[in-house]
C-alpha cells in the first residue's frame, strides 16, 4: 500500500503539470515529425521529379550494329540529357567528340540496355560515336542558347583549369631554375668558366619564363634579380647579389673568382622559390596583371640600355618573357574567345610582330648581342613590348578580372 | 519520446541533405590539387613512355619471354591515368582498344596497340609479325605524351576520374575481359584503383574541411582498404597472380566494395561544387 500513492501521483497532486507538459511535448514532437516528413517527402519528390523530367526530355539515340539512329542530332546549347540504347550485339561506349577530344562519354553500355548521360555543351558541331570504331560517326549540332536558357556556370569555375595548368608550368620553370642554378654553383666551384657561362644563360631563361609571376615573391625577386644600379655602391656594393652579380663576374670580369658565395646564395634562393611555388595560390587576375607589368617593365629596361649589362643577352630574355606572356594568353584563349571574339587573334598578331622584330637579330640558335641592336630597332622592340602589355590589360578587362584596361597598373 | 526526437533529427537531416547537396568549397581551392594531379599524370606518362620503349624493343628483338614479362607493368601506367589518357579518342582506340571494338575482332587490321600485341604474345605465342604494331604503339604513346603536356586538364574530368576508374573496374575488370589473353587483369585492376586513390587523396583535404563529409570519407577510406586487402593476397614478386587463379568468392568480395566505391566517388563532383 505504501506504493499506491506514488503510483497514483502522476494522475494528480504535485506532478500534474509535468503530465500536461508531456502531452504537449508528445503532440509537439508529433507535429514536428509530420512537418519533417512533409519536408523530406517534398525534397525527395522534387529530386525524383527532376530526374523524371531529365529522362523525359532526354534526346534518344539508338546504336545498332552499324550506325546511330538518328545519325544527325540538333540540341540547344546548355545541359542536355541523352538516352543511349544499345541495339547492337556487343557492349559499347558512346562518346561526344570535339575533334579527337572526348567531351562526354558513357562506357560499357550492355546490349539491350539504355543509359543516360548528361552533357553541358557549347554551341558548335560535334561527332558522336556509334559502336565499333570503324562505324561511321554521327553529327551533333548544338545551336546557340536562347536568352532564357540555363545561365552559364560561375565565372570563377572557368578559371580553375587555366590556373592549374599555369601553376604546373610555373612549377616546371621553377624546378628548371633550381636545377640550373645548382649546376651553375658547381661549375663555379670547379672554376669552369665556359660551363658556368652556359648555365647562367639557362638559369636566366628559366627565370624569364616564370617572370610574370616573379613579383609574387618580391623579397626573393629582389635577391635574385636586382641590378647593380639598384645599389649605392653599384657592382662593388656588398648587397649586390643574385643573377646579375654572377653575370658580372662571368661576363665582365671574365672569371669565376669570388663567385662561390654569390653562386651558392643564388642556388639556395632558387631552391626556396621552387618550394614556395608549390604552395602558391594564384588569383586569376594575377595571371594577366603580372604579364602586363612584365612587358612594360621589359620595355622600360630596354630603353635604359638593357637588363643584361654584362652578358648582353637581352634579346633571348625578351623572347622568353614574351613567350611566357603569350602562353598565358593561350591558356585563357577559350575564355577570351567568348568574351571578346577578336582579341585572341589580335594578341597573336602582336606577339608575332614582336617575334619578327627579334628574329631579325637571330644568330644561329640564339640571338646577337644586344649591343649590336641600333637605337631605332630598340625603340621598335620596346613599342612592341608595350603593345603586348596593353593587350594583356585589355584581356584582363574583357574577362572581368580588372575594372578597366590601362587604368589598372 | 526519445525515439521520436531521433526520428525527427534523422528526417530533418535527410531532407536537409537532399536540399543542400552542394558544399562550400571555393573554386580556387581546386586549383592546387588539379595542378598536382597533372604533375602525377606527367610522371606516369614519362614512365609509360620508357616502359613502352622497353616493351616494344623486346617485341621487335623477338624476345618473347621478356616481352611477356614487360607487358602488364608497362600497361599499368596507362591504366592509372586513364581519366586523362582516354580523353583523346583516336589514341585511346589505337593504344588500348579491345578486339571487340573492331568488326573482325582479332583479325581486323585496325585492331592495334597493347591488346593486339598481347594477343600475339599470349595466344599466337610468338613475336612474328608484331614489329609494325610495336612501332605504331611507340609512336602513339609518344604522341599521347606530347598532347597531354599541352592539355589544360578539365577540372570535372579530373575529379570525375576517380569514379570513372572504379566504374571501369566494375564493368570490365571483375569479369576478366580486359586482359583475356594474358590474364594480367589484377595488375590493371590495381593500377585503376591506384589512379582513383590518387585523385581521391588529392581532394580529400578539401572534402575534410566540411564536417558533413566525415562519414563519407570514412566509408570511402574503408572501402579502398577492403579492396587493397584482397588484392594484396594475390601479389607476387614481380606483379600479380593470374586472374584465373582468383576464387569465385574473392571475385565476389571485390565486387562489393568496388561497386560501392564507384557509387560514392561519383558524388565527389557534386561535393566539390563541380556539377
Amino acid at each position: 500500500m505504501d506504493t499506491a500513492p506514488k503510483a497514483a501521483s502522476p494522475a494528480g497532486g504535485p506532478h500534474a503539470p509535468s503530465r500536461k507538459a508531456m502531452r504537449l511535448a508528445i503532440a509537439g514532437s508529433g507535429l514536428l515529425l509530420v512537418i519533417a516528413f512533409a519536408a523530406f517527402y517534398w525534397a525527395t519528390s522534387l529530386a525524383s521529379r527532376r530526374k523524371a523530367a531529365e529522362a523525359g526530355d532526354a534526346v534518344a539515340v539508338t546504336v545498332t550494329d552499324s550506325a546511330c539512329e538518328p545519325m544527325d542530332l540538333t540540341v540547344p546549347a546548355g545541359r542536355t540529357t541523352f538516352a543511349i540504347t544499345n541495339r547492337s550485339n556487343r557492349a559499347m561506349e558512346w562518346e561526344i567528340l570535339d575533334g579527337v577530344m572526348v567531351v562526354e562519354e558513357r562506357e560499357n553500355i550492355a546490349p539491350g540496355i539504355t543509359q543516360t548521360i548528361a552533357a553541358r555543351l557549347a554551341a558548335g558541331t560535334y561527332d558522336i560515336t556509334c559502336g565499333l570504331l570503324s562505324n561511321p560517326r554521327g553529327k551533333l549540332h548544338v545551336t546557340p542558347a536562347q536568352a532564357d536558357a540555363e545561365p552559364a556556370a560561375p565565372a570563377l569555375l572557368a578559371f580553375i583549369g587555366p590556373l592549374a595548368e599555369y601553376q604546373v608550368q610555373l612549377l616546371t620553370h621553377a624546378g628548371d631554375f633550381a636545377t640550373a642554378t645548382s649546376a651553375l654553383a658547381q661549375a663555379v666551384q670547379a672554376d669552369d668558366l665556359e660551363r658556368a657561362r652556359a648555365l647562367y644563360g639557362e638559369a636566366r631563361l628559366s627565370y624569364a619564363r616564370l617572370a610574370p609571376a616573379a613579383d609574387l615573391f618580391a623579397d626573393l625577386d629582389t635577391r635574385l634579380d636586382a641590378r647593380a644600379d639598384d645599389f649605392g655602391g653599384r657592382e662593388q656594393d656588398p648587397l649586390f647579389k643574385g643573377l646579375h652579380r654572377v653575370e658580372y663576374g662571368l661576363f665582365a670580369q671574365n672569371t669565376t673568382a669570388g663567385l662561390r658565395a654569390p653562386a651558392e646564395a643564388l642556388a639556395a634562393d632558387a631552391g626556396e622559390l621552387n618550394q614556395r611555388m608549390a604552395t602558391l595560390q594564384l588569383q586569376p587576375d594575377r595571371m594577366v596583371s603580372g604579364a602586363a607589368r612584365l612587358m612594360r617593365r621589359a620595355a622600360g629596361l630596354e630603353a635604359m640600355g638593357g637588363a643584361e649589362k654584362y652578358a648582353h643577352s637581352d634579346l633571348a630574355d625578351i623572347q622568353a618573357e614574351a613567350d611566357a606572356v603569350l602562353g598565358i594568353a593561350t591558356l585563357l584563349r577559350p575564355l577570351a574567345q567568348k568574351a571578346s571574339p577578336g582579341l585572341p587573334a589580335r594578341i597573336d598578331a602582336d606577339g608575332a610582330a614582336l617575334t619578327a622584330l627579334l628574329a631579325a637579330h637571330r644568330d644561329g640558335t640564339g640571338f646577337s648581342s644586344f649591343e649590336t641592336v641600333a637605337a631605332d630597332q630598340r625603340a621598335a622592340i620596346a613599342a612592341a613590348l608595350t603593345t603586348l602589355g596593353d593587350d594583356m590589360d585589355t584581356l584582363g578587362a574583357a574577362l572581368g578580372l580588372t575594372t578597366s584596361g590601362r587604368s589598372v597598373q | 519520446m526519445k525515439r521520436s526526437v531521433l526520428m525527427l533529427a534523422t528526417a530533418l537531416s535527410l531532407s536537409l541533405g537532399a536540399l543542400q547537396a552542394q558544399a562550400a568549397v571555393s573554386p580556387l581551392d581546386l586549383v592546387a590539387p588539379i595542378a598536382q594531379y597533372k604533375v602525377y599524370v606527367t610522371k606516369e606518362l614519362d614512365a609509360f613512355v620508357a616502359a613502352t620503349k622497353d616493351f616494344t624493343d623486346a617485341v621487335k628483338a623477338g624476345d618473347l619471354a621478356k616481352a611477356k614479362t614487360l607487358y602488364a607493368s608497362a600497361r599499368a601506367h596507362y591504366e592509372r591515368i586513364e581519366p586523362i589518357a582516354e580523353l583523346f579518342s583516336d589514341l585511346d582506340g589505337a593504344i588500348d582498344s579491345r578486339a571487340d571494338d573492331h568488326a573482325k575482332k582479332e583479325k581486323d587490321p585496325t585492331f592495334t596497340g597493347y591488346h593486339r600485341i598481347e594477343y600475339g604474345l599470349f595466344v599466337t605465342n610468338s613475336t612474328d609479325g608484331l614489329a609494325p604494331f610495336a612501332d605504331k604503339l611507340m609512336a602513339d604513346v609518344n604522341d599521347l605524351q606530347a598532347r597531354v603536356k599541352g592539355l589544360t586538364f578539365p577540372p570535372e574530368k579530373v575529379v570525375g576520374g576517380a569514379a570513372a576508374l572504379l566504374e571501369e573496374v566494375a564493368a570490365t575488370k571483375i569479369s576478366g575481359e580486359e586482359d583475356r589473353y594474358s590474364h594480367t587483369d589484377l595488375m590493371d585492376f590495381q593500377a585503376n584503383i591506384d589512379g582513383a586513390q590518387e585523385v581521391y587523396t588529392l581532394f580529400k583535404p578539401l572534402l575534410a574541411k566540411d564536417a558533413k563529409n566525415e562519414a563519407f570519407l570514412k566509408k570511402v577510406d574503408a572501402n579502398f582498404a577492403s579492396v587493397d586487402a584482397i588484392l594484396v593476397k594475390y601479389k607476387t614478386a614481380d606483379g600479380f597472380e593470374s586472374y584465373d587463379k582468383l576464387s569465385k568468392k574473392d571475385r565476389k568480395a571485390l565486387a562489393g566494395p568496388v561497386n560501392t566505391l564507384a557509387e560514392d566517388l561519383s558524388k565527389m563532383r557534386g561535393l566539390l561544387g563541380l556539377k
